[in-house]
């Protein structure tokens, strides 16, 4: 469409227009966007004639703000209106994804990276339907968007987990099954070590995907589960920890493996800068240690999901105080389960946390 | 009128001025308000089926096309009623029991507002079902709205039938609930609730919670034990309360013929795999009815029982004394 600024009167049924007598208040007839308008589109910048090379090394983070509340789900998940996928953009090359809570309780994030050549999809969600949750669909949405500002043809994108063997991220793998430029790193864990040279080194050392100029780190840390994967991105200075370390019912796997990983997870981050940990779920309200339950499809009461990297340090030293023990561990932004059921619950509160009460919650 | 009237008046007589201000839109049905009386006292017990299949909730709860509510008619004279997992997931049934005079609904179901799940137009519905099947006014019927024990998941839709013309409903403390049913020695006393020609025998039944009835329908003759034994996990708060409930239980199918023992939800698969607390999709649900002789070999494994803990009976997980600490569910991403 070409666009033009010359103002036409009675384009737009503007009151001084020959069309106001019949129409004063705007014709309802005619489309809301006519031709030479100025509308949403505009907002765009112009197609870009050759390819964008975007900077991905600034002084710094780079800028990026959650500014929007998470979808909740709603108090009967059947009527639920909200979108099956929720994008908060983070900045323009960092998409943060969320499950509509009413399609899985789990409710996980996904994130959606770019760099100069290509793109990255940090996991995959619970839900395997895309008429359920169409993950692919709005993968696909915003990478054709985003090409479209930057002047790219193609983007090739890469799909990675967390865990593959986590059934609330790897479900909606499948969606991409097919699509053309897409490598999905493969599951199995020791063809997963493979893909990314870790199969002598594991679980120390680091993998790399080069996504062009934002090379985004691999840090296997096992314990949560026994493939699991953090991911670090040197341009927002955001560490990824999936099942590790999330605001929520940590699960311990193996607590040996557990306290290891973070260990590594603390000298990786000392060596780097660290604004936030972005994890897989939400599960904490916004009071100090209280959580939702599993299986609840209404929170309306949930902490937000950034963290600081000095969790890592207070996980470290709880995890290291629970190691060997069957029990529950609550903390302000996490509770740690070891060797008991993820339903556990218990009286015990942490000494110097405000003990608040919450909104009624399940 | 005292409490031990109200059990056994004729409801019928009662509400014939009503009948002048019928909210039925059936003007014809306002016109039959008397059909011939049913007999509920021969050929028992009246046969009766359950569904093979209940509503079980759905992998993504807001894809669910279930009805908010399942209405499922036992025999033509006892629907019982089941809310859909995607609007709660406690799921409980509500059994109701319609009589020549009366309606007795047991139960009302985890969604407090109308708006949101719609159990009286449910409830009115089947009313009006059938009393265009045989004849009736629904006008001219009390409806009994009552429920197991004092826990929101089986009374907090009681208040979508405070405005419902004719209807009483019980009020939600131990002392109502018992003055309800006219009890005066609660939980040995056994007290006959007559629907019109229809007997229902309730007694108390403490375990669960202090405050819970059994309910046992003479014309179906299937015994109602709400929360203190049902196809899942039986939360057991007060140990020797529920096990002398559970005596009581037996002694009643020693002396009455019983042809189903059902509860209030299904939390346990055809496989007895334990359905967690929670789940919103039970796909290979177990049936809701239970026989006596499972009710019966509960008994026996609970005189077994001497600690706190969770124990599985065949049929069912009791659960003594553990909830809020313990649950039957393991990490299953574990490794060594």
């Amino acid at each position: 469409m070409t666009q033009s600024h010359t103002h036409s009167a009675a384009a737009t049924g503007s009151s001084q227009s020959a069309a106001a007598r019949t129409h004063p208040n705007g014709n309802p007839d005619m489309g809301y966007n006519p031709d030479g308008v100025r509308h949403t589109d505009s907002a765009l910048p112009r197609r870009p004639r050759s390819p964008v090379l975007h900077d991905y090394a600034p002084e710094g983070p780079a800028p990026g703000t959650l500014a929007f509340r998470w979808i909740h789900g709603s108090s009967v998940a059947a009527t639920n209106r909200d979108p099956r996928v929720q994008v908060v953009q983070y900045n323009e090359d960092t998409h943060v994804l969320r499950q509509n809570v009413c399609v899985h309780w789990e409710a996980p994030f996904t994130y959606l990276l770019f760099g100069n050549t290509g793109a990255l999809l940090i996991d995959s969600g619970a839900t395997a339907e895309a008429n359920h949750y169409p993950l692919r669909a709005t993968v696909d949405a915003i990478i054709s968007r985003w090409a479209q500002a930057r002047g790219r043809g193609t983007v090739p994108l890469t799909v990675a987990l967390t865990s593959g063997e986590d059934v609330a991220q790897n479900q909606g793998l499948v969606q991409f099954a097919g699509r053309p430029d897409t490598t999905i790193v493969p599951r199995p864990l020791a063809a997963m070590k493979g893909f990314y040279g870790l199969a002598s080194s594991w679980p120390a050392g680091t993998g790399r995907i080069d996504l062009g100029d934002r090379v985004i780190e691999v840090v296997p840390t096992p314990g949560a589960h026994k493939d699991g994967i953090s991911f670090y991105d040197p341009y927002c200075d955001i560490l990824f920890t999936g099942d590790l370390l999330f605001p929520g019912r940590i699960n311990i796997s193996n607590d040996r493996d557990f306290v290891a990983s973070l260990e590594r997870l603390q000298a990786f981050a000392a060596s780097r800068p660290v604004k936030w940990l972005f994890g897989g779920h939400i599960e904490m309200l916004f009071v100090p240690g209280k959580h939702y339950r599993r299986f609840v499809n209404h929170k309306p009461h949930e902490r937000v999901l950034e963290m600081a990297p000095a969790v890592i340090d207070e996980a470290l030293r709880y995890a290291r105080e629970i190691r060997g023990q069957d029990t529950i561990l609550i903390r302000p932004d996490f509770v740690l389960l070891n060797g008991v059921s993820p339903d556990a619950r218990t009286q015990a509160w942490p000494e110097g946390v405000p003990n608040i009460t919450p909104p009624f919650h399940y | 009128m005292d409490r031990r009237t109200f059990l056994s008046y004729n409801a019928a007589a009662a509400a014939v001025p009503l009948s002048g201000v019928t909210l039925s839109t059936l003007a014809q049905s306002a016109s039959a308000a008397t059909g011939p009386a049913i007999d509920f006292k021969s050929n028992l017990p009246a046969a009766g089926a359950f569904p093979a299949k209940w509503i079980c909730g759905s992998s993504s709860c807001m894809d669910n096309t279930d009805p908010p509510v399942q209405a499922h008619w036992y025999n033509p004279h006892t629907a019982i009623l089941r809310q859909n997992k995607a609007y709660s997931y406690e799921a409980p049934f509500a059994p109701l029991y319609f009589g020549n005079d009366r309606v007795l609904l047991l139960d009302e179901g985890y969604t407090q507002h109308r708006n949101e799940w719609d159990l009286r137009g449910s409830v009115d519905q089947c009313i009006d079902e059938w009393c265009r099947r045989n004849g009736r006014d629904p006008a001219s019927l009390e409806l009994l709205v009552a429920f197991s024990h004092l826990h929101g998941d089986h009374y907090l839709a009681v208040n979508q039938f405070a405005d419902r013309p004719n209807t009483r409903y019980m009020g939600q403390t131990h002392e109502e609930m018992v003055g309800f049913w006219g009890m005066t020695n609660f939980p040995e006393e056994r007290v006959t609730l007559d629907l019109g020609g229809r007997d229902i025998l309730i007694w108390g039944s403490p375990g669960h919670v202090v405050s819970e009835f059994a309910y046992y329908d003479s014309y179906t003759q299937i015994l109602y034990t709400g929360d203190m034994f049902y196809r899942g996990r039986c939360y057991i708060s007060f140990w020797q309360p529920w096990f002398d409930s559970m005596q009581r239980l037996i002694d009643f199918c020693d002396t009455h013929p019983v042809t189903h023992v059902m509860g209030c939800h299904v939390e346990i698969s055809k496989d007895n795999e334990d359905y967690p607390y929670g789940v919103t999709w039970q796909p290979n649900e177990a049936p809701v009815e239970m026989t006596v002789q499972q009710l019966r070999e509960a008994f026996d494994y609970a005189k077994t029982i001497t600690e706190p803990g969770i124990y599985f009976t065949g049929t069912v997980f009791l659960c003594n004394q553990t909830r809020g600490t313990t649950t039957i569910d393991v990490n299953p991403y574990r490794y060594s």
